[in-house]
């Protein structure tokens, strides 16, 4: 467990040096002052995956790290205007695309696995979203009517 | 997540490597086009994206870097998450406020289970198929995958197919579909405003877009009922996969999987 937790601290920092220098260069956010908002992200991965490994159940960490961020973001938090206008000047996009760099890396050990997919993905692919966005449009259909606002 | 990971921080190839990719792929910026009535945004994570892969098959990457990547993935996953949870926190009221036809349309997200899974098992897909259709397949979707299957299952490789494929196409999908299906059907332009947020802000700007091009009278409520849409299922996508969306396509999927074997033995018998 200790180890897990110097492992992870020393990756997260890696990959938040990483981002912030991207967040630099595509996003125009001097390191400077991005760090003290990268710092705070790591801080809640850092709780949250504790958290997660400390509690017991089957809810995945991630789902820790997400109510960390939220918990400490919101209004009646005190001292939430700090997290959140610290936490602004990481921009959503510098935080993909290192992911997706290192996906890039790992998928290629898979390729065969996808290219195999192929065609039938494209196809599901159109019916995920067709799905989500027909099945949201059938229900907000039905309450707008019911509500009387349609 | 749970198992070692012992020494990954010291693989400086990798390291650097991505911070190449991404000093370039930052460097070259966004850019878009419009097709018809969607735009096609390429952004840097999607060259990022082939850049890894096509190195992949050079020798600057060799099959140590391509393993110890992928525990990356799942941490810089969890930075993202985390970012998403100090997105939502601020908005936390208006979410609150936005009332119970948005609260209850999320449920509509697991039309994605009811249609897609059965396509799905019928192109022969295997478990590939619970990691495609739980969800959308947005960030936090492909996190929960990763977190409880691993990026190298089956699971891990189908939702990263539909990720991908929602990455590149979706915002141009979501663009062409919203517009025909809002003009073609009975349903009112603002239910399809409401759908229009399934948690991707390029796929939300798209299809709201091409809806108010076709009812330009209603904009705002269009572009209103879009947005507190996309924050909710951006806050609630999360949970919704964990505790309504995979279960359920774990048993349709063993309920599905189970009467095509008893099917196929049936034809045999016969």
């Amino acid at each position: 467990m200790l180890k897990n937790i110097q492992e992870w601290v020393l990756l997260l920092v890696i990959f938040g040096a990483v981002s912030v220098l991207g967040n630099w260069i595509g996003y125009d956010i001097v390191a400077i002052e991005a760090i003290p908002g990268m710092l705070i992200l790591l801080g809640i991965c850092l709780v949250g995956l504790i958290l997660g490994e400390i509690i017991p159940g089957s809810i995945p960490s991630i789902a820790y790290v997400a109510l960390v961020g939220v918990l400490v973001s919101m209004p009646w938090m005190p001292g939430s205007q700090v997290i959140v206008s610290a936490t602004n000047e990481v921009d959503l996009l510098a935080l993909t695309t290192p992911i997706l760099a290192y996906a890039g890396i790992a998928i290629g050990r898979s390729w065969t696995d996808f290219v195999k997919l192929g065609w039938k993905s494209i196809v599901v692919a159109v019916f995920v979203m067709l799905g989500t966005f027909l099945g949201s449009a059938l229900i907000a259909e039905a309450i707008l009517r019911f509500q009387g606002i349609i | 997540m749970k198992q070692q990971l012992t020494n990954i921080w010291k693989d400086w190839r990798l390291h650097t490597v991505v911070l190449i990719i991404v000093l370039l792929t930052e460097t070259i910026g966004t850019h878009s086009f419009t097709v018809g009535p969607g735009v096609v945004l390429l952004l840097p994570m999607l060259y990022a994206i082939i850049m890894g892969l096509a190195l992949f098959f050079t020798p600057v990457i060799k099959d140590k870097q391509s393993k110890n990547a992928e525990p990356l993935i799942v941490l810089g996953v969890t930075v993202l998450i985390a970012k998403i949870g100090v997105i939502i926190g601020p908005s936390l009221p208006q979410i609150i406020e936005a009332g119970p036809a948005l609260l209850l349309q999320e449920f509509g997200n697991l039309g994605t289970i009811l249609i897609a899974l059965p396509v799905a098992i019928l192109l022969g897909l295997k478990r590939e198929s619970i990691g495609m259709t739980h969800s959308v397949a947005r960030e936090p979707n492909v996190g929960l995958i990763m977190d409880k299957y691993g990026f190298n299952s089956p699971e891990g490789r189908g939702v990263m197919a539909i990720y991908i494929f929602g990455t590149v196409f979706g915002a141009v999908f979501m663009g062409l579909i919203s517009g025909f299906l809002a003009t073609w059907t009975p349903l009112h332009p603002l239910s399809f405003a409401m759908a229009s947020g399934i948690g991707s802000g390029s796929m939300m700007a798209a299809a709201s877009g091409s809806l108010v091009a076709a009812f330009p009278d209603m904009e705002n409520e269009i572009l209103a009922f879009a947005g507190a849409s996309n924050l909710l299922s951006l806050s609630t996508g999360l949970y919704m996969s964990i505790f309504i969306g995979l279960p359920i396509t774990e048993r349709l999927y063993q309920i599905m999987t189970k009467n095509k074997k008893y099917n196929t033995s049936e034809s045999k018998g016969a």
